[in-house]
Parts: C-alpha cells; sequence; structure tokens
C-alpha cells in the first residue's frame, strides 16, 4: 500500500507532474540536437537543481532522461545525424526511409517503438529491484569490489573500441575518484602537497567537463553543416505494423533491459546489440537492412529504452551505476545526502517507487511529445551550432561554478573538457571515467573492508572468494572478459572451428 | 557488431569510440606517451602514499589502480606505435585546428574574467565574441542573439534554480531589490 501511494505521489502531486513533463519534453529536444546529449544535460542540471529537494530535481532528471534516449531518433531519421549516441543504430535504417519519403512513418513506429521499450524497461526494474535489494543484502564486500570492476570493464569490452583504452579510463577514473584526503585515515592521496587538492576533485567538475566542454569542442568541427528539409506526414502507425513488430519488440527489449542492467553498460549499446540481433533473426524483413528496413528502427529503438529501466535497477539496488546517466544520478542523490543501495531500498522504499512512478510518467509525456508537436521540434533543430556551442560551453562554466561557489571547479572542469576532447579522437571511452570517478570510494571501501576481515591475509580472501557462489561467479566472469579479449581466446576459437570442421 | 563509423572519427560515446582501428591518427602516439608518463607519476606518487605497508593502507588500491594504468598505458603506447599514420589527416586540421585553440583561449580568458568582473560583463564578452567568430554575421544579429540568451539564462538561474554567481562590477542584488519594489512586492 505505501508502495502503491509512493508510485503514485508523482501523479497526484502536480509540480511533480509539470517537472517530469517539462524534463520529458526538454530531453525530446536535447536528444534530437546533434550536440547535446543527455548526459550533458544531466550533468549540468545536478549543479543547478542541488538547492532543490530531492523529488522535483530528480523528476526533472528523468524525464530529460526518458526524453532524451528517444530524442536522438528523430534527427537520426531525418538528417541521418544520430541526435543521441543511443540513435546511432536507428540512422542505418531510418534515414533511408526518410530518403524515400516515408520519414513521418518511420517517426511515427519509432515513437510507439520506443513507449513499448520504455515499459518493458520499467516492468523490468518494478518487478526485479525489489528481488534483486533482498539478493543484494547478501552481497559481501568482496562482491561490490568485483562488481565495480565487472562494470568498468564491460563497457569497454561490449563497445566497438578497445578493451585496455576502456581499462584504461575506467582506471583513471577510481585513480581521480581517490584525490584527496582519505576519509578512513586522513592521509594525503594524490595531493602533490598542493591545499587546494586536499579536498578531492569535484565529481561534476570531471562530468561536466567531459561530456559538456569535451562535446562542444568537439561540435567546432562541424559548424559548417546545414539541416536538410523534410516534408513529415502520417504520424501515427496502424496497429497492424505494430502488432507485426512486437514479436521482435520484445526480444529487443529484453536485451534492452540487461544490457541497461549490466553495470556501465546503457542504451547506446543495447541499441548497437539489438540492431545485430534483428539482423540475424529477422528472415525477411520489409526491406534490406540499410536500405530502410522497419526492424532497422524497432530493435534499437525498443532497446534503448528499455535500457533506461534496466539502467536503474543496479543503481538503486546496489548503488552501482547501470550508466552514464544513473551515474550521474547517483551523484545528485549523494548531494541529497542520499546513499543508493539496498539499505536505500529498505529504509526508504518511497524514493524507489517515486521513480518507477515518474519513469512510467515520462513515458507517456514521450509518446504524447513524439506524436504531436512534430514541426515545432524540426524548428528547433535548425538551432544554428554557431549558437549553440557557446551556450553549451556557458552552461557548462556556470555549472561548474554553482556547486561549490569555487573558481577552481571551473578549472578543473575546463581541463577535463580538454582532455576528454582528446580521449574522443584517439578512442579513449570516457563513460569508464565517470563509473571510475563514482565508484572509486566503493572499491576502495569494499576492498578495504574485506581484506580487513580477512585479516590481511590475500590466501584467506581467495578462499572466501571461491567458498561462496556469487563471489566466483563474479571474479570467473571479471576473468572471462580479459582473456576474451586476449589473442588467447581468438586462437582457441579458431582452434575449435578447425575441430569442428574435421 | 555492427560498427558504424563517426563522424569525422570522433567519438560521440562509448559505443563508438573515435580514432581507428588500424591507423592511428596524428598526435595518437604522443598522447600516448603522455598518458604512459603521467600514468608512472601517479604511481610513484601513489606509491609515497604507504608504500607495501599493509594490504589495508590507504595508498594499496591507488597503487593497484595507477599500476593497471601503467600497464594499460604501456599497451596502448605499443599498440599504437606500431600503427601507421593516417593519411590525408593533419594535427593541425583535424584534431586542433585554429578555432578550437581560439575557444580553448576563449574559455581561459572566461575562467580569469569572472571573479573580478563578475557574470553578466564576461558572459556577454564571452558570448558575443564567440557567436561571432562562429556566425560570422552581422553585429546586430551577433549582439541580439548574444545578450538575449544571456538574460533568459540569467533570469532562468538566478530566479529558478537561484544560483549564485559572481557579481562583479555589476550591483546585481540592488537591481533585483529595485525591481522588486517596483513590482509591489516587499522582495
Amino acid at each position: 500500500m505505501d508502495a502503491l501511494l509512493a508510485f503514485l505521489t508523482v501523479f497526484t502531486q502536480p509540480e511533480l507532474l509539470l517537472l517530469v513533463g517539462l524534463g520529458t519534453f526538454a530531453g525530446v529536444y536535447v536528444g534530437a540536437i546533434p550536440g547535446l546529449s543527455v548526459t550533458m544535460a544531466v550533468s549540468i542540471l545536478i549543479s543547478f537543481t542541488f538547492s532543490w529537494d530531492v523529488y522535483p530535481a530528480i523528476s526533472l532528471m528523468i524525464g530529460i532522461y526518458m526524453g532524451g534516449v528517444y530524442g536522438g531518433s528523430r534527427t537520426a531519421i531525418l538528417l541521418n545525424i544520430p541526435g543521441a549516441p543511443s540513435a546511432i543504430a536507428t540512422a542505418m535504417d531510418g534515414y533511408p526511409m526518410a530518403l524515400r519519403g516515408e520519414a513521418g512513418q518511420a517517426i511515427g513506429v519509432t515513437t510507439v517503438m520506443s513507449f513499448i521499450g520504455g515499459f518493458v524497461g520499467i516492468a523490468a526494474l518494478a518487478l526485479a529491484a525489489p528481488l534483486v535489494s533482498d539478493f543484494a543484502l547478501k552481497f559481501q564486500p568482496r562482491d561490490y569490489m568485483l562488481l565495480a570492476v565487472l562494470g568498468i570493464l564491460l563497457v569497454g569490452s561490449l563497445s566497438t573500441g578497445s578493451l585496455v583504452k576502456g581499462i584504461f579510463a575506467g582506471a583513471l577514473g577510481i585513480a581521480i575518484g581517490a584525490v584527496g584526503r582519505d576519509p578512513l585515515t586522513f592521509a594525503e592521496r594524490f595531493t602533490f602537497d598542493l591545499k587546494l587538492m586536499e579536498s578531492g576533485i569535484s565529481f561534476i567538475a570531471v562530468m561536466i567537463g567531459m561530456f559538456g566542454v569535451s562535446e562542444a569542442l568537439l561540435q567546432l568541427h562541424h559548424v559548417d553543416k546545414k539541416s536538410v528539409r523534410q516534408t513529415i506526414d502520417r504520424i501515427v502507425p496502424s496497429l497492424a505494423t505494430v502488432r507485426k513488430h512486437l514479436p521482435l519488440s520484445m526480444q529487443t527489449s529484453t536485451i534492452g533491459v540487461i544490457i541497461g542492467a549490466l553495470p556501465g553498460t546503457g542504451g547506446d549499446i543495447a541499441a548497437l546489440m539489438a540492431y545485430d540481433h534483428a539482423k540475424r533473426v529477422t528472415k525477411k524483413p520489409s526491406r534490406p537492412f540499410g536500405q530502410g528496413a522497419m526492424e532497422g528502427l524497432v530493435a534499437p529503438e525498443t532497446a534503448n529504452n528499455a535500457a533506461v529501466g534496466g539502467a536503474f535497477i543496479p543503481m538503486m539496488t546496489l548503488g552501482i551505476p547501470g550508466d552514464a546517466v544513473t551515474a550521474i544520478m547517483i551523484g545528485a542523490l549523494f548531494i541529497h545526502g542520499l546513499n543508493p543501495g539496498p539499505m536505500l531500498m529498505i529504509d526508504k522504499p518511497d524514493m524507489f517507487w517515486f521513480i518507477v512512478g515518474a519513469l512510467v510518467m515520462a513515458n507517456f509525456f514521450m509518446l504524447l511529445f513524439g506524436l504531436t508537436g512534430i514541426k515545432l521540434f524540426t524548428k528547433i533543430v535548425e538551432m544554428p551550432r554557431a549558437v549553440l556551442i557557446p551556450l553549451i560551453m556557458l552552461l557548462s562554466i556556470v555549472g561548474a561554478y554553482a556547486v561549490n561557489n569555487s573558481i577552481t571547479d571551473v578549472y578543473w572542469m575546463l581541463g577535463f573538457g580538454v582532455f576528454g576532447y582528446f580521449m574522443r579522437h584517439y578512442g579513449y571511452p570516457l563513460g569508464p571515467v565517470i563509473l571510475g570517478v563514482i565508484l572509486s570510494r566503493l572499491l576502495d571501501d569494499n576492498w578495504r573492508r574485506a581484506i580487513i576481515s580477512e585479516r590481511e591475509d590475500l590466501g584467506r580472501f581467495f578462499h572466501g572468494v571461491f567458498t561462496s557462489p556469487l563471489s566466483t561467479v563474479l571474479l570467473v566472469a571479471v576473468v572471462l572478459i580479459f582473456v576474451s579479449q586476449t589473442p588467447l581466446w581468438a586462437h582457441a576459437k579458431a582452434r575449435l572451428a578447425r575441430k569442428d570442421k574435421a | 557488431m555492427t560498427t558504424p563509423q563517426t563522424e569525422h572519427h570522433d567519438g560521440t560515446s562509448d559505443a563508438t569510440p573515435g580514432g581507428y582501428d588500424t591507423e592511428r591518427r596524428p598526435g595518437e602516439l604522443g598522447f600516448a606517451l603522455l598518458m604512459l608518463v603521467g600514468s608512472a607519476v601517479l604511481l610513484w606518487s601513489a606509491y609515497g602514499i604507504s608504500g607495501f605497508q599493509a594490504l589495508s593502507a590507504p595508498g594499496s588500491v591507488p597503487m593497484a589502480t595507477t599500476a593497471v594504468m601503467v600497464i594499460a598505458a604501456l599497451i596502448v603506447t605499443l599498440k599504437t606505435a606500431r600503427l601507421t599514420l593516417v593519411s590525408g589527416e593533419t594535427l593541425a586540421r583535424d584534431i586542433l585546428p585554429g578555432v578550437v585553440l581560439i575557444f580553448l583561449a576563449l574559455l581561459v580568458g572566461y575562467a580569469l574574467l569572472l571573479k573580478p568582473l563578475g557574470f553578466l560583463p564576461t558572459s556577454a564578452l564571452f558570448l558575443t565574441g564567440a557567436i561571432k567568430i562562429l556566425g560570422r554575421r552581422g553585429w546586430g544579429f551577433t549582439l541580439g542573439v548574444a545578450l538575449g540568451s544571456l538574460v533568459l539564462i540569467w533570469l532562468v538561474f538566478r530566479i529558478v534554480f537561484s544560483v549564485l554567481m559572481p557579481a562583479g562590477i555589476v550591483p546585481e542584488a540592488e537591481f533585483i531589490q529595485f525591481f522588486r519594489t517596483l513590482i509591489g512586492g516587499q522582495g
């Protein structure tokens, strides 16, 4: 009963309802405008909403998250420019459809499928999270530590980039998170005897720099690109179309939930994997993939929105972010004095059910704004980058300054902005850095707790790991990810393949 | 997995990081070396925290992570060194073109001026300069857009989010008070 009341909070308070709606509306725009990403918007928003109560702040962020994941599809279809990373796969078949004059249909299907995917994700969250959190109480400190390591590794291994660079980025994040005085012993770490380093590096400065300024700097390369005008008609898809793609959408939603729920990996990776899955299982696509197959729209769009709900599962139950946006939300909850994890689920179940309610609401708003207001959206997407880029930079600086009223944070933010700019150019993923920064404390604390409880004995530590099924599974997963990326694995696979043939 | 090519090979997300698989971009090796040296310095610094005192010492996790950084950076450097330079890209055109450098200068200038000059004048200067450089439009357009959006941002953040920015030379508080009394409220 309490859960139901908490779930309904967002529906009964007009102010929260308005904020979710506003957030979703803004999110669709943020997603639709190339160069503005959800991660960027949410990290800048943290610093602006920290004086608010936690419910309104979270309402706004959830709206932006849900809307933003969907909004990227709009420009992917119309302009072949994914407005958000999660829409990269959408462009592959959406744009060919638009070229055939089926932009309206493509947008309609995308919207409805995002809605369906969103619901699958939310349902999975509502059903799975309470179970996981009960289970999570049995987690030992070492399990948290292993999970944190696993999350950082997963980004590098599931994306198309290099695992080594992902590992480097993750380790760097952990090191950044360790800067300052150690909370347990008060020893100085990485301070280089500088006074201003003692309190550590503000993680918000790191986030805004990496996702705000570095993205804005990157967009400078594309200032002169012109947008194309498209005519749009017939938006709402027929029931038959929806029904025809329902089986595929359920499969790809499941992929989305799982990828979303895996620590670290989010909608962008889920969408690409779902697209691959659709290519494998669809025997007779409406058109060949890459030339405007409806299935090529359904798969990524269901998956990326399903990943939203999925990403909240580890965030709410374990305090381990499911993707970059939930990593930032954990940061937001920290600021509001809340510590996501199994204890939050037990002490404040309201918070959890409130988030579920807000997600449901955001999903409805997304459907509403997606199927109406098309004209308005095409207008705003045409906002010239010459104006947009300076504005993002200004907001980044204001955002970095506002949290602690400190000019030092602005310098850190700019430093990480430039650093992130180079990382993007040279193929280093940014997600693991943020994950590392957020998980640094958790990793450090749990390692020390684990090893102290084993009386500083590594032998006993590993004995503990191998006598607990959970720890063993996690350790094996970590090791497997490593092995799967080494030449050894490719070698073994090739040998197996040869044996099969013989 | 299907690997979509990112625009201009600069990564927009973790799913599609930038760079090339089989070639290296201008400056990539330098960056890799810089990361290696940086990681080594951090490892040294981490060793200085508590050395090999105990497994639960404050320096253990930092030492482990920086050691991982050194190893990863070393592998990346060796791999990168073996790749051939991608043809047709130069550092000055594709990685650090003039406009990026100009914007970096603008950003640093903003950060330096923010405290002494205050938020409103600094931002006005920054936006006007930036939009003029990027938009290459007339002064009317530039000033209109820059000042218009600045007023909007200021209103939203000062009033809605109640963010306090350095006032500098503009008497912001008095200004707001003046309008409050003008509207008739007690403020």
